[in-house]
């Protein structure tokens, strides 16, 4: 689903100028077009993660960059886990 | 229900600090995104944060703790993570394949595996497209040809084949998203909604129509045009045919799985002229044996 930047305010809870300043850091990379940007989904699951991160385990910035970065490799490893086990069923039958 | 105090770990006069950092402990090692394959610990992370939430909040804690409200009900809802989007679709700006890349590079035949794992993902089939599409009765029976505009602009050609039913859905092979790499296109799934008809009705095979005849073509009978789905035909009214007398065309219905066509039923529907007639009146009130039949005697 595609929100506008107006959606995403309202059903993440987030101020704009903190929303401006996440995707200046780009903990969140909205979907741009010519004229405007989009969000979708996975956007606001992310969202609530960094506020996670930042009120309840009370991880600073530079913090929260890396954590994101770790967190990304990961899910690669664990996708290609799985892609893989999906091909290993391919190959067994 | 457990005790929240229980499930964080501190003592019921533990203080609001004190429980904070107990959540805060325990919601670190539990948290669903930092255990994406751990179901277990998502399954304890609801469970303290629905302590946290009642006896983290001053005013609910106070009431907790007077025994005004209980622990039931106040594991949280599930809510949907980062982690469900992140892991299983790899079409999003945040996915990172480096911390295998290393891996990919060697000669063995795992890393065969993954490159080949890698070239799939690369070359995935585009997504399917759904559309709903708005037809008129009379081309579900008979079938049509429409075109459907995407909207990126995009049109579809889309063949309707007789006999169609509401809620059907056509797949036009490659006609969906594109896929990445040498992945091809998904489909176009249009799904049909049937805009009802001002005369015809549909059941199962068979198509119901309600005619109006005249009052002479009741009374004396005779032959009739009346229109079906694919076009008008002829039929045979009988003499003294009544409202509510059915007649029916064979194989005017709707075409059948199996073959043939089901049937269209017709529905005698007697009414007089819009204008009050002089010579009909006439004939009316000189016609005794039409006033001595009473057909309310059939009412009980």
């Amino acid at each position: 689903m595609k929100l506008s930047k107006q959606e995403f305010l309202s059903r993440s809870g987030l101020g704009e100028e903190t929303l401006n300043a996440w995707i200046e850091e780009e903990w969140l990379i909205p979907h741009r077009s010519s004229v405007e940007m989009s969000f979708s989904d996975i956007d606001i699951a992310r969202a609530r993660l960094i506020r996670d991160l930042k009120m309840d385990f009370g991880v600073n910035d530079a913090g929260v960059g890396v954590v994101l970065n770790l967190l990304d490799q990961l899910h690669g490893l664990r996708r290609t886990l799985m892609e893989l086990r999906h091909a290993g069923r391919i190959i067994s039958e | 229900m457990k005790d929240p105090y229980e499930i964080l770990g501190v003592a019921r006069t533990a203080s609001a600090e004190e429980l904070q950092k107990a959540y805060r402990k325990l919601a670190k090692k539990l948290h669903p995104d930092l255990n994406p394959g751990n179901a277990e610990a998502e399954e304890k992370f609801k469970e303290i944060a629905g302590a946290y939430d009642l006896v983290g909040d001053a005013e609910k804690r106070k009431r907790f703790d007077r025994g005004e409200i209980d622990a039931a009900g106040t594991e949280r809802p599930r809510q949907s993570y980062y982690k469900d989007y992140a892991s299983t679709d790899q079409d999003h700006p945040y996915a990172d394949n480096s911390g295998f890349a290393d891996f990919m590079e060697s000669e063995d035949a795992f890393a065969e595996l993954l490159r080949r794992s890698a070239r799939a993902q690369a070359n995935r089939r585009g997504q399917d497209l759904e559309f709903r599409l708005p037809i008129e009765f009379i081309e579900s029976i008979a079938g049509a040809n429409k075109r459907l505009t995407l909207p990126d602009g995009r049109t579809l050609d889309v063949t309707i084949p007789p006999g169609i039913v509401e809620g059907q859905v056509l797949r036009l092979r490659g006609k969906g998203a594109p896929g990445s790499g040498a992945g091809g296109f998904g489909d176009a799934l249009i799904e049909v909604e049937i805009r009802p008809d001002r005369s015809f009705t549909r059941e199962g095979d068979d198509i119901y129509l309600e005619l109006p005849v005249s009052l002479s073509e009741a009374v004396l009978g005779g032959r009739i045009k009346v229109p079906t789905p694919t076009g008008a035909v002829t039929m045979t009214v009988p003499r003294n045919s009544n409202t509510g007398t059915i007649l029916r065309l064979r194989g005017k219905g709707a075409p059948r799985h199996a073959g043939g066509h089901g049937d269209q039923f017709v529905k005698l529907k007697v009414v007089l002229p819009k204008a009050p007639n002089p010579e009909l009146e006439a004939f009316v009130s000189s016609w005794e044996s039409g006033k001595a039949y009473n057909p309310r005697d059939e009412v009980a």
